[in-house]
């Protein structure tokens, strides 16, 4: 077992622009959905292009996403599109308050049962999923090239320059240092249990034995890792971390880019709380074309 | 054995933050694959055991770090990418089992690992509680899927696996301080 980072360095737009700016846009496009909470596919949809631009523009190799773009598709089309479909909850009350064609009805039974109703498919249902699970897309497609596409040794600078205190610039850098340590040690200590005759992959009884049974893998590597804790103390002590500010090995500068990519974020952001609380645009409601195309 | 200032955030906090970040990232990782039967992306993870030890043994900022850094790492290492929400949730986790840390004395009496257990417990359950209520804005679920589809399943499986894996955790914890001597 190897824990390998996800990112490869790839010359592309997207990792040439500071870390700071696709985080700080990342935050911008989630907080412009959802604090003046926008159900509007007017508006929905353009930032959906937005993101989708920047994830193609990551030029991320399929095989490197294909277990996760599965793993997203069963999330966003049969969790949360099913979801809406059916209940039409989890967005603003007008999905299922507004009247609203009954396209069909699914019939649903608690198992072993007579119990049960029919649920009405309404096209308010309809579009709610649909733009649910674009909006939900909206912000996945920026978080998921993140691993792929930032350097790991950057994390730390990254966050100590948006304004986070030494410590905690320092916790994130020390902790992507340790990672590949501890997975290592992981790695050694299944293989020396392995060699006792401990068998992880027939992992025997009921569910607490086998949670139980984990701990000769777990132990070992927690309590030497404390161990290992106290000699990065002293050592940091020793240096005195903790009594002035910390200068960084690698330094960050924004670039023209970067400063385009921070202002469209900010101006989305505000943008999207405008046109919601000052003129009521972004709130929820079945465009009439998609009425018409359902029903007729 | 360590020292008992509860909100005290120096160099030990740092690198105890860091180290159980790490582990609890690694460990994650390892179990990412083995999805809970639940409504959404809600794993089972024998690693909550290590965040809430991290938590008790060294305070409520090592075991938020950690939840918060570990989480975001694990779900970097599996390739999904950063869902603020659940690692602030993990956060939280963490963070408020490190409340008792100052009234842990003895890491292998059985008063004290019920205490470690019950607040890690709380912790569980206001952290898991955090993410699948936000999840209702972000991910546009639910109360009814937040609750029974996110919040019960996480809660059951995080519980579980602490009340088993914690007291073996503070158990050894305990023979390792005392050889260390602090």
């Amino acid at each position: 077992m190897l824990v390998t980072w996800k990112y490869r360095p790839r010359n592309t737009i997207v990792q040439r622009m500071d870390p700071r700016t696709r985080l700080i846009f990342m935050v911008c496009i989630i907080f412009a959905l959802t604090i003046p909470e926008i159900w509007d596919y007017r508006i929905i949809l353009p930032l959906f292009l937005i993101s989708l631009t920047l994830y193609l523009l990551a030029r991320i190799e399929w095989k490197d996403v294909r277990r996760v773009w599965l793993y997203i598709s069963i999330l966003v089309f049969f969790i949360v599109g099913l979801n809406g479909l059916l209940s039409g909850r989890g967005g603003p009350s007008s999905v299922t308050n507004i009247p609203s064609p009954v396209l069909f009805e699914v019939p649903i039974k608690i198992p072993y049962t007579e119990i049960g109703w029919d649920v009405p498919i309404t096209v308010s249902k309809t579009w709610f999923a649909l733009n649910q699970m674009t909006r939900m897309l909206c912000m996945a497609i920026l978080a998921i090239p993140i691993p792929y596409t930032m350097d790991p040794n950057i994390y730390g600078t990254a966050f100590k320059r948006m304004g986070a205190s030494d410590n905690v610039s320092f916790t994130m850098d020390l902790a992507f240092r340790f990672l590949p340590t501890f997975a290592r040690d992981f790695s050694i200590t299944l293989d020396a249990q392995r060699a006792r005759g401990y068998e992880i992959d027939k992992l025997r009884g009921g569910l607490f034995a086998r949670i139980r049974r984990l701990a000769p893998l777990i132990i070992p590597v927690v309590m030497q890792s404390t161990v290992t804790g106290e000699e990065v103390i002293d050592a940091m002590d020793l240096r005195a971390f903790g009594t002035a500010p910390r200068t960084w090995l690698k330094d960050l500068k924004y670039a023209p880019r970067d400063y385009v990519l921070l202002g469209l974020g900010v101006l989305i952001f505000i943008a999207c709380c405008v046109l919601k609380w000052v003129f009521g645009i972004g709130g929820y409601f079945v465009p009439e074309f998609f009425t018409k195309f359902l029903v007729g | 054995m360590n020292d008992k200032n509860t909100w005290e955030f120096g160099t030990r906090q740092v690198v105890y933050g860091a180290i159980g970040a790490a582990l609890y990232g690694v460990f994650s990782w390892a179990t990412n694959i083995f999805p809970l039967p639940a409504a959404g992306n809600v794993t089972f993870r024998p690693a909550v055991a290590v965040l809430i030890f991290f938590g008790v043994a060294y305070g409520p900022w090592v075991g938020l770090l950690a939840g918060f850094i570990g989480n975001t790492l694990g779900d970097a290492l599996s390739g999904w990418g950063f869902y603020w929400n659940w690692s602030l949730g993990n956060g939280l986790m963490g963070m408020l089992p490190g409340l008792a840390m100052a009234a842990i004395i003895d890491f292998k009496a059985r008063s004290d690992i019920f205490k470690g257990v019950t607040w890690g417990t709380i912790g569980i359950a206001v952290g898991i509680l955090f993410a699948s209520l936000t999840e209702m804005f972000v991910g546009g679920i639910d109360l009814n899927t937040a609750l029974l589809g996110y919040f019960v399943p996480a809660f059951l499986g995080n519980f579980v696996v602490t009340v088993i894996l914690l007291p073996v955790l503070m158990i050894a914890f305990a023979a390792v301080a005392s050889r260390r001597g602090r």
